[in-house]
């Protein structure tokens, strides 16, 4: 087991950096979860721990030894990749045992160790068939193995489940978090998916744009998010942005307005010092922190236009006078009717200035 | 979309054209070898043979050199296709996947050998042969068919290794696997189709192979078959019925050899590797 620290980590491909100084420490034993949209440099960073690309500054440490120029072999990581890749040729037995092999063991402890994580993963009664004869699920779980049986300090998940279908993915990511608490190794761990890295992380990284935005618990993240990026895309669905002005300062709070969405004086308690008067912002409301107008904090008023209805919940999206979309969350299945102009009460807020960070 | 009548007619008439174009030289070799000789030069030729023999096979094997040029010939192509797939394999390897300066323009480069025809390396191949004492032995042959394989064979050999999806070879060395490892025990068994074609393509270069063959190989018992032949072709007269038997016999070891790497060309060898 080992921990890992990225110190000043920098990535180009010719002139253009996809990585721009990354910075992180992850304890031995901790599960990161790698998150952000596509092209944010977030499997770029897995692989650059894995060695399979090259730092092009800084410097990578796993169990306290720089690693930053060593081969992947020699990392003491294992690597599962969103595309399995297994050897098609070899069985699930010569495939799980292949690293060990690579590292010249005696045939026994190959056959034991392969053994293991296969009894781990319920893989045993597949030992002796080719990749193709397995599911989508039994395949990831032999990637897994060969992951588990170098018994590396560090595992790397690159999008393991963006493979599989939806019901096989909260499986396969109940049996991950499973496999995290029985084995106890670190885990880094990249997806786009935020209900995979709520659900996993110990703690999630938000990178945009080869950069952390963020970095911290997942409910952490979703309760008090620094900008206006990790706030939308934490949560689902996104958080709604209303814009909006500074209108007064009342207690050390910042009293908005969005009079064309009906928004009249809410008061919103803000980090530090609240903005100047007049100051134009971003006010973010959750979905799911709509309440009944009585009695709330601010209202917002609009024409519902669209109903989802998805059983437990059901989401109302409803166009503002001013012209944005938002999405109310409700329980009840019949608490919108496309057509009407409703009054919203608003009990939760945040506020973001106009560089999207959170005031 | 459905076809015409038209298109059709057009696209069968096509494939049959093409067919009798490549299948009668075939079967017009085929027949003829077992037709009895006054059968073989009649006038009117005949499509369905009237009389059968087997007199040609008889003499091409009891009373001509064609079992010497058929061993020259395959010692030669085996020797020859041996060395093509194994030089061309870490090539391709190379120019697919390692990082050297040059490599593009390299790559490009090689197929440059196409692009003089055979006679114009011919003398001063002679030469350096003759210098290094190569002249009338198999092995100038073999050098000569390698050179002239490999090109185009690592170009095809490359772009079956291109159909190999990265994460197996990234996955081989997260695991460990030095470089020859992954070539020989992850590559290979994934791109067998490419190495039987390339292995076809080479065998069947060599024993085609006349210009280099007539010139550098001196005595008779050292010919292979398409030299060797030549020679049934007399001044005033040519034994059709042995030249057919012989040209039969020599369809044969590339057949074989057909039948024998035909089963390594199966679809899908990659199959569940990556999804």
């Amino acid at each position: 087991m080992a921990g890992l620290s990225l110190q000043s980590v920098k990535k180009r491909f010719g002139e253009t950096e996809v990585i721009g100084g990354v910075d992180l420490d992850v304890a031995d034993g901790e599960f990161v979860v790698f998150v952000g949209p596509s092209g944010c440099g977030k499997s770029t960073l897995l692989r650059m721990i894995a060695g399979l690309e090259r730092t092009s500054d800084g410097r990578i440490l796993i169990g306290g030894r720089d690693v930053t120029d060593e081969d992947p072999a020699k990392r003491g990581i294992a690597m599962v990749f969103q595309t399995y890749a297994l050897y098609p040729h070899m069985t699930v037995a010569t495939n799980m045992g292949f690293p060990l092999e690579m590292t010249r063991r005696p045939k026994e402890e190959i056959d034991r160790k392969v053994a293991e994580a296969a009894k781990i993963l319920h893989l045993e009664a597949y030992l002796g068939r080719k990749p193709r004869e397995l599911s989508g699920g039994q395949r990831q779980r032999v990637a897994i193995g060969r992951a588990i049986v170098r018994q590396p300090g560090v595992f790397l998940f690159d999008e393991p489940l963006s493979n599989l279908d939806a019901e096989l993915r909260v499986q396969m990511r109940i049996e991950i978090a499973r496999l995290h608490q029985e084995l106890g190794t670190t885990m880094i761990y990249v997806t786009h998916d935020q209900i995979e890295a709520m659900t996993l992380a110990g703690r999630i990284v938000v990178l945009r744009a080869g950069r952390i935005e963020q970095v911290g618990a997942p409910l952490e993240l979703y309760e008090d998010p620094d900008n206006s990026f990790v706030a939308g895309f934490i949560g689902s669905p996104r958080m709604n942005f209303v814009p909006a002005t500074v209108t007064a300062v009342e207690d050390g709070r910042a009293v908005v307005a969005a009079p064309e969405a009906g928004l009249t004086g809410m008061a919103v308690t803000t980090r530090g010092q609240p903005p100047k008067l007049g100051t134009s912002v971003s006010l973010g409301i959750r979905p799911e922190h709509f309440v009944p107008a009585k009695g709330a904090a601010g209202t917002l008023s609009g024409k519902i236009s669209l109903v989802e209805r998805l059983g437990g919940v059901t989401y109302g999206h409803v166009l503002l006078a001013s012209g944005s979309m938002i999405t109310v969350e409700s329980r009840e299945a019949d608490r919108f009717e496309i057509g009407k102009t409703e009054i919203f009460g608003l009990q939760r807020a945040y506020l973001f200035g106009a560089d999207g960070i959170r005031l | 979309m459905r076809r015409t009548f038209g298109q059709s007619l057009s696209l069968y008439g096509g494939v049959l054209v093409i067919a009798l174009a490549i299948g009668l030289p075939f079967w017009w070799v085929l027949t003829g070898s077992i037709k009895l000789p006054k059968e073989i030069i009649q006038r009117v030729p005949t499509m369905v043979p009237h009389s059968f023999t087997l007199q040609h096979f008889e003499k091409l094997l009891q009373a001509s050199d064609f079992p010497i040029y058929l061993f020259n010939s395959m010692v030669v192509a085996l020797f020859s296709t041996a060395f093509t797939v194994l030089l061309a394999l870490p090539a391709a390897y190379a120019f697919f996947r390692m990082e050297f300066p040059g490599r593009n323009a390299l790559y490009k480069t090689i197929l440059l050998a196409y692009a003089f025809p055979g006679v114009v390396v011919l003398i001063p191949l002679y030469g350096l042969f003759a210098k290094v004492g190569l002249i009338d032995s198999p092995v100038a042959l073999v050098i000569v068919n390698v050179a002239f394989a490999l090109p185009f064979s690592i170009w095809m050999m490359r772009s079956f290794l291109a159909t190999v999806p990265r994460e197996i070879e990234e996955a081989a060395i997260v695991d460990g696997a030095p470089t020859t490892t992954i070539l020989v025990r992850i590559l290979m068994p994934l791109i067998a189709p490419g190495i039987a074609s390339v292995a076809i393509f080479a065998f069947i270069s060599s024993w085609t192979e006349f210009l280099f063959a007539s010139v550098l190989i001196v005595s008779d018992v050292r010919r292979t078959i398409p030299v060797g032949f030549a020679g049934i072709i007399g001044q005033y007269q040519i034994d059709w019925g042995l030249l057919l038997a012989g040209a039969t016999a020599a369809i044969i070891p590339v057949v074989a050899l057909f039948a024998l790497v035909g089963r390594w060309f199966v679809a899908g060898l990659t199959d569940g590797a990556v999804k």
